[in-house]
């Protein structure tokens, strides 16, 4: 399973020089299969630079969407493939009691906030709630569940060839809670996280920002180490940086997560920062691919 | 950036998420509240409860649905233990309704409580998830109001 950071940033996109290293695009990274297919994990507006990327071939790809706020949406409407007749999209998300996913996604892509109307896309474009029980997308497992972070809100777990991606990058499992002392069977989104080869997750805010942010559904370095370090992942890279994080104080943010992460006792070059067009190989393990 | 690893499952079967967020809400609650899952088991139960019942939940740990209802009553004005089909939580965990009533229980040590419960189910997309039930000190004139 091969792994490419598409955007990073979280909220909003916030190009510009002072954020050029670690990256302005929102929530987007590109998975890519044992088998060669292709999982996109939403579509902010990092999707944009990997459709440009994706052949001009026919192609099936996936799309899972965690929730849909505009910073994991904004880019389907600016994604190559989805205006090639012969690229077959299937996007899931979460359900919910209000509407279909579908008509959700539809009203960003509608006017007035759209030129384009879901109906004309020229690709096969088809909506999927995520089940509760795990599926399969070509040689991967799936599996999704509900976290904590306001509306209905996924995270996901991808098993494929004996390594694991979990990808949790809107989540504040603190709230109310102390994740240190609980049980994990109690801790939101450790069920998808535990033992991943590789953690995706949340890590928006220092510690002095978080209070004033308490509630909005993400994490302070100190709970997304807390967590982290309860989900046992090989390694952890902290994702949907702050808009108004620049990459010096990102950087320094950086280095608060490392020595926090020695301090707990843990090899600190097992957690940083997620880098836009950042690349990771988790490898196959053949005893469990076959 | 190749990730050595070693291939591992997850050993965690989280709770869902409804049942955590209602835990945490409940956790810092000063009313006394309890949360069943939905097989009916009390998976929890706050530290106002844990007063109210003389024992703390860490003390009693889960307890299955047949057990629960006798641990401290609950019974009538009468003194009649009130039938465990009856009692609020049950109905709201097995019907998908709310419901309320009055009774009373004993805690740990002997001491009776006159309570009014309110019990509603947790509902989701995927169907019922368990419920709460939240009590107060009965009214003075024993109506549920």
């Amino acid at each position: 399973m091969k792994v490419k950071l598409w955007g990073t940033r979280g909220s909003i996109p916030s190009p510009g020089p002072e954020t050029i290293r670690y990256g302005g695009n929102t929530s987007c990274v590109g998975v890519t299969l044992s088998d060669g297919s292709m999982l996109a994990l939403d579509a902010g507006t990092g999707i944009r630079s990997l459709g440009n990327a994706l052949a001009a071939e026919p192609t099936r790809l996936h799309i899972l969407l965690t929730h849909l706020h505009l910073d994991h949406i904004q880019g389907l409407v600016f994604f190559a493939p989805a205006f090639r007749a012969q690229t077959e999209i299937v996007i899931w998300g979460p359900s919910s009691p209000e509407a279909s996913l579908r008509d959700r996604i539809s009203r960003y892509i509608s006017a007035p906030l759209s030129p384009v109307e879901v109906r004309e896309l020229p690709c096969d474009v088809s909506f999927r709630h995520c089940p509760q029980a795990e599926w399969e997308i070509g040689p991967a497992r799936i599996r999704a569940a509900s976290v904590a972070h306001r509306g209905p809100t996924l995270g996901y777990r991808i098993d494929d060839a004996g390594s694991s991606l979990a990808y949790i990058p809107d989540h504040e499992p603190a709230l109310g809670a102390d994740i240190d002392t609980l049980e994990d069977e109690w801790i939101s989104g450790l069920g998808l996280a535990h033992n991943a080869s590789l953690l995706i997750h949340d890590g928006q805010y220092t510690d002095d920002e978080y209070p004033d942010h308490l509630g909005w559904g993400h994490s302070s370095l100190s709970h997304a180490i807390s967590f982290a370090r309860r989900a046992e992942a090989e390694r952890t890279l902290l994702f949907h940086h702050d808009p108004m994080h620049s990459d010096a104080q990102l950087d320094e943010f950086a280095q608060g997560a490392r020595e926090r992460w020695r301090a707990l006792g843990g090899d600190p070059d097992r957690i940083e920062l997620a880098m836009e067009r950042a690349e990771y190989e988790l490898p196959v393990h053949t005893a469990l691919a076959s | 950036m190749l990730i050595p690893t070693i291939s591992k499952v997850s050993n965690v079967t989280q709770k869902p998420l409804e049942l955590i967020l209602a835990r945490n809400l409940m956790s810092a609650l000063s009313t006394p509240a309890f949360l069943v899952d939905e097989g009916g088991v009390l998976v929890f139960y706050n530290e106002a409860a844990g007063i109210m019942l003389g024992k703390r939940f860490e003390e009693l740990g889960t307890v299955g649905p047949e057990e629960w209802g006798s641990l401290f009553g609950p019974f009538d004005e009468a003194g009649e233990p009130i039938p465990y089909d009856e009692l609020p939580l049950v109905v709201a965990v097995r019907n998908g309704r709310p419901a309320h009533a009055n009774f009373e229980i004993s805690s740990a040590d002997g001491t009776h409580h006159s309570v009014e419960a309110s019990a509603f189910p947790i509902l989701t997309a995927h169907g019922s998830q368990g419920a709460i039930a939240v009590f107060w000190p009965a009214a003075s004139n024993g109506s549920a109001g």
